[in-house]
């Protein structure tokens, strides 16, 4: 298109720095979507190679849940003639003296015929494997990891065992590649009897790996196992296993969308502001390709083609922006695999996939053509014979004024009917778009009120430049419109993330409180949420028996399936649950509920368990372990946040009879009155501390465990948060760039009349600070009612937990120099240019 | 004795007389060397692959005849895999049982049939050619007369995983002198019997080399303190024994 | 007194231009002198130079023994201020102040006190006889109504110097003719040196003297 290279090129070329602001909002809006699924993907790809390489040729995974299950399972399912080898695997993460490593504990006689250890030095697995297995203490790690620590055949590695301190010994090094490079080479083979003394499995597995006979189908074979072993096991291709993280992955991607989305949003009004200004400011240009016999059809393709390339290139920029942020992202989103899996996955190649480079070219390419509309229109409806005369203005239509009010009005309606039925899903979320939309619409009117209001204000100040400072906001809203908006729907953003965080927090407090307020926990990790090491009941029995404690809580906790989903189990001792932490009930019977389920009669489930999982009170789960299949109501709902994805707590002797299992992940003690609290802490470790591996936590060790876990989760907030700050004062800077270069004439007046450089400076500033005065004030009140709809978002999608509204005022005084002092600095750069620049041409400038 | 077995390495073979067909010649191969019992000790020794597979010793005892004899064999050097025993009951009928005892883990592993084909603990054989083998499960097939052996196919019937296997067997005294394994892909493993000895009128080899041709890697046995038909207790081959060791 | 010595102002583009040539002029206090020359001619840079709108490439323009070239641009103002009133042909109001505010815009940024620049703005509004549309805004007005509240403007504060770059090019014949008198009325009653750049032979000649620009040097200077 030739008039795209004669007229908006050169216009583009010589407003470079608006251009590259205007596509800001665009940029950072496809790299936060870019990046953070391209880091989820790349996350979750590796996580598949790596559960791919651990797999080796095992087509089929029989577990339980994390509940494993006895040895005899490997006899039943290696008798059946579709398998051609089955072999028992424990697959479980220690923190040895070398670094967290992901032990795969295997049975070194059948292994090999899943699994291809590919060893250093010679083609065998081991130097010796007779001498492997005969000796207990035998491991294999990776060449990566033994070079990274400079470690050799017969290096030592000492672990905390639940057999006590334990020293291993390499006696063989993988090969990099396949199995070694497995989450990195952070992984390490041992034998599996080993590691059930290692782990405290006592005599049972955690899965067992299969391959089949040749010509015998997955699906045929699944079949068969399952009818073999009963519900209570999980017969599934490998693949399988990236669930939970996928689970955990996708709320973090919605979180992101909805930052990517907001970012758009905001680059939209940016886009929107700046075309608007450049359609008038460009008036007599289009005055003149009118009079030159363009159509009003070209005139609105040229505007319209404008915004489709910038929002090209700034999409272009955007994914490039974004594929370096995933590189940075993917370590923290491999960083919470290891909450999940013991060992963090980082990924080695990070490439966002064909479908999200198209989604971010659509998304850049509609916000930019969007928001061109209604500029290229105006552009289109130009008339040839005002605008060739000079000095004469084009404002802001009456009607179109009256036409955003009506439809603001429309919206507010519409947005008031859907909260009122916002129980229904679609309503719910269309409300809250009408709402948005609503406050959009009203907010050049309501940045023409406020800018009134502040006029006197500014007028009292500084008389001179803030009376000029008012009168240009009032005279152009056109100019700033845009930009309040954007900064409105940034701060909105702020304060419902602040808010949402703020209040999460206060809710959690509240739930430790009552939940978390055991004395002491004496686990088998540093970290209360570590499950792959496990306690013998036994030895709960000797500590209840040690001076100062008086109560003892066995508890088991394990991911089971539950409703197609690995859902947190909880299985404990009831009555002295509802003896000392009883959660008050969001629905059920307080009173009886925690007698019942002692008796084995239903469970408790946490509020986000229903709610994300569409479980209802009365709803009857099914819970299948090895030895029986439970039926058990929902007999009580409460706030519980044990687990990102909720929880269930059921009694302890009927988990025992369904899984016979009696292990225990932590105990929790509570002291008898007068007991000091070091004291007992220093018995239990000289008793139990050198047999075998524990660790005992007091109360604050937890509850500051649990902080630091909610501010990695809200973490990527903060990165929102700081997205949306960096929007809103790129759209101020944006804003003030383009109203200097739109009134350099009225400046250069002001100048050949007599204002000194600071009077101009001033104005400016002035200027700038009150577009943030009402930017901060239109977005608190926005912020408040996007608030209300977050704390929804996040009890019906996201947490599952009603978190209460709290205003985060808090925030308001952080935001509220931070806004101002942006919009300041922002001001810096253009109030200088507007000094600069030669008066003669600015009082010709047309 | 109608269910003949052979086996090719712990149970060292004997030699008897002349016949013609191939079965019948297997057939005298395993009445030769009939004993009720056997014990000797034994070392091992990998040489070539690049491997750093330490000699080992041990010692076996073995009761009963071909098809439903029991072996047992405990290492006894180095001392890092001093006590790890094993012990093979054997079926006529079908595969025998395997299991292995690790004093240092406490635990006895059976040894699943699954896992036959992997090499016994780095040396150039596998678990399943310490089984003693039913004659009745394979097809034999006399190849040629080569003077003074016979070259013998030997195809079994059931799952293995050799598909067929070259015997060559003396004719003056009945015994095996090599043997080839091949699998669809060709020659896996070849033994050859050397240091023939009578021990109790039984001819006995004293040495046998297993090659492993894909690793290019032997294993040498050689059998000393080698009795026949010793008094040897039933109890000693339970696993309860196994756990006890020698 | 203005007074030119040597100045020269050469525009820097893809062609080097040069718009004043080594121009040696002087104009003496209270005098009143149009300024003349077709296109081009470098006629709008002089009055821009005599205004310290704009920085001479060379040579010294002096107002009242104050050499322009040595001030930094802050004191440059200071001297417009003080000094210069400005008319331009397209009249350069600010369209969000009103009559009122436009003409106390000077006298604000001199910091003057509110009742003061009222009283002096109100005044110059009567002086060039719109003391009755104060509070209209500059797009209220007619092309001359909207010229004079620029003079109005460039009185402000009276100063020693008016300068009117095309006062009338924006006008019609008649109501051009209003200003031109006007102008002639103010210098007369001020007492100001006045230098009007015109297109306009009547303008032009209405004028006691008039200086012809042509390719950026003078070309004839007529006093009448």
């Amino acid at each position: 298109m030739i008039l795209l290279r004669l007229i908006s090129w050169p216009y583009a070329r010589k407003h470079l720095l608006r251009v590259v602001l205007t596509m800001a909002g665009i940029v950072l809006g496809v790299a936060v979507f870019v990046g953070m699924h391209t880091a989820n993907q790349s996350v979750l790809a590796a996580f598949h190679q790596t559960i791919d390489r651990i797999a080796g040729s095992t087509q089929i995974q029989v577990s339980s849940g994390e509940a494993g299950f006895e040895e005899d399972v490997l006899e039943r399912v290696r008798a059946l003639p579709e398998v051609k080898a089955a072999a028992p695997v424990i697959e479980a993460a220690a923190n040895t003296g070398q670094g967290n490593l992901l032990i795969l504990g295997v049975d070194m006689l059948g292994d090999r015929s899943l699994r291809n250890y590919d060893l250093e030095g010679t083609d065998d697995a081991i130097d010796d494997p007779l001498v492997f297995l005969a000796q207990a203490d035998s491991i294999i790690i990776t060449k990566p990891f033994a070079e990274q620590r400079n470690l050799a055949i017969g290096a030592k590695i000492p672990m905390r065992t639940m057999q006590g301190d334990q020293v291993f010994t390499v006696r063989g090094i993988m090969k990099p590649g396949g199995l070694a490079s497995a989450f990195g080479g952070s992984l390490a083979i041992m034998d599996i009897y080993a590691a059930q003394k290692v782990f405290g499995r006592g005599f049972k597995f955690d899965r067992v790996d299969i391959a089949l006979e040749d010509g015998v189908s997955i699906d045929t074979a699944i079949t068969k196992i399952q009818a073999l072993l009963g519900p209570g096991f999980q017969v599934e291709p490998p693949s399988s296993r990236g669930q939970q993280f996928e689970a955990t992955s996708s709320i973090y991607a919605l979180a992101s969308n909805l930052t990517s989305v907001f970012a758009l949003f905001i680059g939209m009004f940016i886009i929107y502001n700046t075309f608007a200004i450049a359609v008038s400011e460009r008036r007599s240009e289009i005055g003149i390709l009118r009079a030159l016999g363009a159509t009003r059809g070209q005139i609105r393709t040229l505007f319209l083609t404008e915004s489709a390339v910038s929002g090209l290139i700034g999409t272009l920029l955007g994914v490039l922006f974004g594929i370096a942020l995933a590189r940075g992202m993917a370590g923290y989103i491999g960083g919470l695999l290891s909450e999940v899996y013991g060992v963090a996955q980082g990924a080695s190649e990070v490439n966002p996939e064909p479908w999200l480079l198209a989604a971010a070219v659509v998304m850049g390419l509609a916000t930019s053509l969007i928001a061109a509309v209604l500029p290229a229109r105006s552009a289109a409806a130009v008339d040839p014979v005002k605008a060739l005369q000079k000095g004469r203005q084009q404002s802001l239509s009456d009607g179109e004024n009256r036409t955003r009010r009506r439809w603001a009005l429309a919206c507010a309606v519409a947005s008031v009917i859907a909260f009122l039925f916002s129980n229904v899903g679609w309503l719910f979320y269309g409300g809250y778009m009408l709402a948005i939309l609503t406050a959009v619409l009203l907010s050049p009117a309501m940045s023409l009120w406020f800018a009134k209001a502040l006029r006197p204000i500014l007028a009292f100040v500084r008389p001179v430049e803030g009376t000029l400072a008012a009168d240009s906001l009032i005279q152009s809203p056109r100019r700033t419109s845009g930009t309040i908006t954007a900064l409105m729907l940034s701060l909105a953003l702020v304060i419902s993330l602040g808010g949402l965080a703020r209040a999460s927090y206060d809710s959690l407090n509240d739930w430790m409180k009552i939940a978390l307020n055991p004395d002491l926990f004496v686990t088998t990790a540093e970290s209360v949420t570590a499950r792959s090491f496990v306690f013998p009941a036994s030895l709960g029995e000797g500590l209840r028996s040690v001076p100062g404690v008086a109560e003892v809580q066995f508890v088991r906790s394990v991911r089971l399936p539950i409703k197609g989903t690995p859902i947190m189990v909880v299985a404990l001792d009831i009555a002295s649950l509802e003896r000392h932490a009883k959660l008050p009930a969001v629905e059920g019977d307080e009173s009886t509920m925690y007698r019942e389920v002692a008796a084995g009669k239903g469970v408790i489930a946490s509020e986000n368990f229903a709610r994300l999982h569409g479980a209802r009170f009365g709803e009857v789960l099914q819970i299948a372990g090895p030895a029986e299949t439970l039926h058990l109501p929902i007999i009580g709902i409460v706030r519980d946040f044990s687990d990102q994805q909720g929880s269930i707590v059921m009694d302890r002797a009927t988990y025992i009879r369904a899984f016979h299992d009696d292990s225990v992940n932590v105990y929790r003690l509570y002291l008898s009155p007068g007991a000091e609290e070091a004291k007992v802490r220093q018995t239990i470790l000289d008793t139990y501390g050198h047999t075998q591996r524990l660790f005992v936590l007091t109360n604050k060790d937890v509850r500051d465990f649990v902080n630091r876990l909610t501010d990695q989760w809200f973490g990527l907030t903060y990165v929102q948060i700081a997205v949306a700050v960096l929007v809103a004062i790129l759209g101020i800077v944006n804003a003030l760039t383009v109203s200097i270069t739109d009134r350099r004439r009225e400046l250069g007046v002001l100048q050949a009349v007599g204002g000194l450089r600071n009077q101009i400076r001033h104005t400016i500033w002035m200027e700038a600070v009150a577009i943030g005065i009402i930017g901060l004030g239109l977005g608190l009140v926005l912020g408040a009612v996007q608030l209300y709809y977050s704390v929804e978002v996040a009890r019906r999608d996201l947490i599952g937990v009603e978190i209460g509204y709290a205003f985060p005022f808090q925030m308001v005084f952080i935001m509220a120099p931070i806004i101002l002092g942006a919009a300041f600095v922002a001001a810096l750069g253009p109030a200088e240019s507007a000094v600069r620049g030669s008066l003669v041409e600015a009082l010709e400038y047309e | 004795m109608s269910k003949l077995a052979i086996s090719l390495l712990f149970a060292v073979t004997a030699a008897t007389t002349l016949a013609q067909d191939p079965r019948q010649i297997i057939a005298e191969v395993q009445k030769r060397q009939n004993s009720a019992s056997q014990r000797y000790e034994g070392t091992l020794e990998v040489i070539g692959g690049g491997n750093r597979v330490a000699t080992k010793s041990w010692t076996y005892l073995r009761l009963g005849s071909f098809g439903d004899s029991k072996a047992r064999l405990e290492f006894t050097a180095p001392a890092d895999v001093k006590g790890v025993g094993m012990l093979i009951v054997n079926h006529a009928d079908r595969a025998s049982d395997q299991w292995m005892w690790r004093p240092n883990i406490g635990r006895d592993q059976r040894i699943s049939l699954q896992d036959r084909s992997t090499r016994f603990f780095g040396t150039d054989f596998s678990f399943e050619d310490l089984e003693e083998r039913d004659v009745e499960q394979y097809d034999f097939k006399l190849l040629a007369d080569e003077g003074a052996m016979w070259k013998i196919e030997s195809r079994p019937r059931k799952k293995s995983q050799y598909t067929y296997s070259y015997f060559w067997i003396k004719k003056d005294n009945y015994t095996f002198q090599k043997v080839e394994s091949y699998d669809a892909k060709g020659l896996v493993r070849v033994v050859d019997y050397k240091d023939y000895a009578q021990v109790k009128s039984i001819w006995t080899a004293r040495t046998t080399e297993v090659y492993d041709m894909r690793r290019n890697s032997r294993t040498i046995l050689k059998y000393d303190k080698l009795d026949y038909n010793l008094p040897i207790k039933e109890e000693q081959f339970t696993l309860q024994a196994l756990r006890r060791g020698l | 007194m203005i007074s030119l010595r040597g100045v020269s102002k050469t525009f820097d583009g893809k062609r080097k231009v040069t718009a004043l040539d080594h121009i040696d002029l002087t104009i003496a206090k209270g005098e009143m002198a149009s300024i003349v020359g077709p296109s081009g001619s470098g006629k709008s840079t002089m009055l821009n130079l005599i205004g310290g709108l704009d920085r001479a490439t060379e040579g010294e323009v002096e107002l009242d023994g104050q050499t322009l070239s040595s001030l930094n641009d802050d004191e440059l103002t200071r001297v417009r201020r003080d000094k210069i009133g400005f008319i331009f042909q397209f009249f350069n109001l600010l369209p969000t102040l009103s009559c009122l505010q436009n003409v106390s815009l000077p006298l604000h940024l001199r910091g003057w006190p509110r009742k003061k620049v009222e009283d002096r703005a109100k005044e110059l509004l009567d002086l060039v006889k719109l003391g009755a549309r104060i509070d209209h805004l500059p797009d209220e007005l007619s092309g001359g109504e909207r010229q004079r509240v620029a003079i109005a403007r460039a009185l402000s504060i009276y100063p020693p110097i008016l300068l009117a770059d095309e006062p009338t090019g924006n006008l019609d014949t008649s109501t051009g003719a209003e200003i031109l008198k006007l102008i002639h009325d103010l210098h007369s009653r001020l007492g100001a040196t006045v230098l009007i750049v015109t297109h306009d032979k009547a303008v032009a000649e209405s004028c006691p003297r008039t200086i012809h620009i042509r390719d950026g040097k003078v070309f004839e200077d007529v006093r009448r």
